[in-house]
């Protein structure tokens, strides 16, 4: 088993932290957090907290709707769910999580991919209703970015709640079925360029990349059909599975098919 | 084509049973984990994170905004938590709230008696904020509506005690335009003057300067987001 992905993966989802506890040691090259952050004054906004301050707090700044969409349109072309595989904190806690859970062998229970999307719906309409931004109040990303930004600790309890879910009864279901960002980016995800490839005729059926994936539906269409490219939406582009073929089956490519 | 088919759905089912094996054969141990313990991880989760978010942030003290910000409910909703404002303040007048805000964590707070705003000329917090949370259009410091101050302890204050502290005249940044000490005669001692701090609320911009320097332990002067009207003995 090659490592070629996982290293770099690590190292950005690593870097992502450092950068958000990068202002504890007086520097001003990064501010903010995944929310809305300045990196060497390039603003950057999470395109999900812009619909909700625009839907709930009925405020309107140009800027931050170009940072928004400019961020939209890399994830676009670098695979969507790929913020969740390679950027996000709360990602690399629960991949942590799901390896104390296979230790276990506890919560084989799969919650719905499809489930993301609902919870999507179910954010925007909450802060449409009420007014109170779900996503934001409740987001695990912003509440480790500000247990290390601004020590607020307390709030890291929802993290712990979410980890003891995900190792006892249900596997990565935060991830996969609950987080309404991922459900935005597995939209985007889904018209997005960077996919992985299958080669069919490679393929031993060793089920190694079934083993690694964490969103194993997404593999399904490839190696039961053939089909010649692992589902986007859902993906998050983490390419644990490029890594574990050893019958180099699975590439990636940057086109639709 | 049809070779092909066939074959794929033997290999979907191989692939089936390939995960389902693990669940074939239920053990003792791997029932109590289905029917016990996981509903009681839920029900732990649930209600843990249930306890903290459902009460209103001013619970929690989480009542003053940085300068700029907008009405209350709708800054819960346009405010997205990155801790921008607080970062770009120079006196670390703002701070995070964490959970005991409710709906309102990781929302940015001034809390005057640990860290008051000394209004910044230049107002880097509204300009950090990407959102709108705080009002952009806000530029003059004395425009700042971040609350009122108001003198809550008559008893305790000083000056309304008849020694000569005014700290809070003093220490306002619009000295004798949000605070004027207005002087009149000591009936007790009969003799002397009080010379009693009066906050204009025209001009009161929430600061909490004052409140930050009361010399007193309990501080006679707060700073109130809103301010219920209170009427002076004299006017009845």
């Amino acid at each position: 088993m090659s490592s070629r992905w996982w290293l770099p993966r690590r190292t950005a989802q690593l870097s992502v932290l450092a950068l958000i506890a990068s202002p504890l040691l007086g520097t001003t090259f990064f501010r903010g957090n995944l929310a809305a952050a300045d990196l060497f004054g390039l603003p950057l906004a999470d395109p999900l907290a812009f619909l909700q301050a625009l839907i709930g707090g009925r405020v309107f700044v140009l800027s931050y709707l170009v940072s928004a969409l400019a961020v939209t349109a890399c994830y676009f072309i670098l695979g969507g769910r790929s913020f969740c595989g390679w950027i996000c904190p709360v990602g690399l806690i629960t991949e942590l999580g799901d390896k104390l859970r296979r230790r276990l062998g506890s919560g084989e229970a799969t919650m719905p991919l499809v489930a993301s999307r609902w919870s999507l719906g179910l954010a925007l309409s909450a802060v449409a209703l009420t007014g109170v931004p779900l996503f934001e109040v409740l987001s695990p990303i912003g509440i480790i970015s500000r247990a290390i930004a601004f020590a607020s600790l307390m709030p890291l309890f929802v993290l712990a709640a979410i980890l003891l879910v995900e190792t006892v009864v249900s596997r990565r279901v935060w991830c996969r079925s609950l987080c309404p960002l991922g459900g935005f980016y597995s939209l985007v995800a889904r018209f997005s360029l960077l996919r992985v490839g299958f080669v069919e005729q490679r393929c031993s059926h060793c089920g190694d990349c079934l083993h690694v994936c964490p969103v194993q539906e997404v593999l399904a269409p490839s190696l039961g059909l053939g089909a010649p490219q692992i589902t986007a939406g859902d993906c998050s582009r983490c390419l644990a599975c490029v890594d574990s073929c050893s019958a180099k089956a699975l590439n990636i490519v940057l086109s639709y098919k | 084509m049809r070779g092909k088919g066939e074959k794929g759905v033997n290999r979907e089912q191989e692939i089936t049973m390939a995960t389902e094996t693990t669940n074939a054969g239920m053990s003792r141990r791997q029932f109590l984990r289905g029917s016990a313990v996981a509903p009681l991880a839920l029900m732990l989760a649930g209600s843990g994170v249930a306890a903290v978010y459902l009460r209103p942030a001013e619970a929690g003290g989480v009542t003053l905004r940085p300068p700029g910000a907008i009405a209350e409910k709708r800054f819960l909703a346009a405010c997205v938590r990155c801790g921008k404002c607080a970062q770009a303040c120079p006196y670390r007048s703002i701070k995070m709230a964490g959970g005991e805000a409710g709906v309102g964590i990781g929302t940015p707070v001034i809390v005057p008696r640990e860290m008051p705003c000394y209004l910044c000329p230049d107002l880097p917090c509204i300009t950090a904020c990407p959102s709108g949370a705080l009002d952009k259009s806000l530029q003059d410091p004395e425009k700042v509506r971040i609350g009122t101050a108001v003198i809550m302890d008559r008893e305790s204050c000083l000056s309304i005690r008849g020694l000569r502290c005014e700290v809070c005249h003093r220490q306002c940044p619009l000295i004798d335009k949000a605070i004027t000490i207005e002087p009149r005669h000591n009936p007790r001692t009969d003799e002397h003057t009080i010379m009693e701090p009066v906050v204009h609320s025209e001009k009161c911009v929430g600061c909490g300067i004052c409140e930050n320097s009361c010399v007193l332990p309990k501080p006679a002067i707060v700073v109130q987001k809103t301010v219920v009207i209170q009427r002076d003995s004299y006017e009845f």
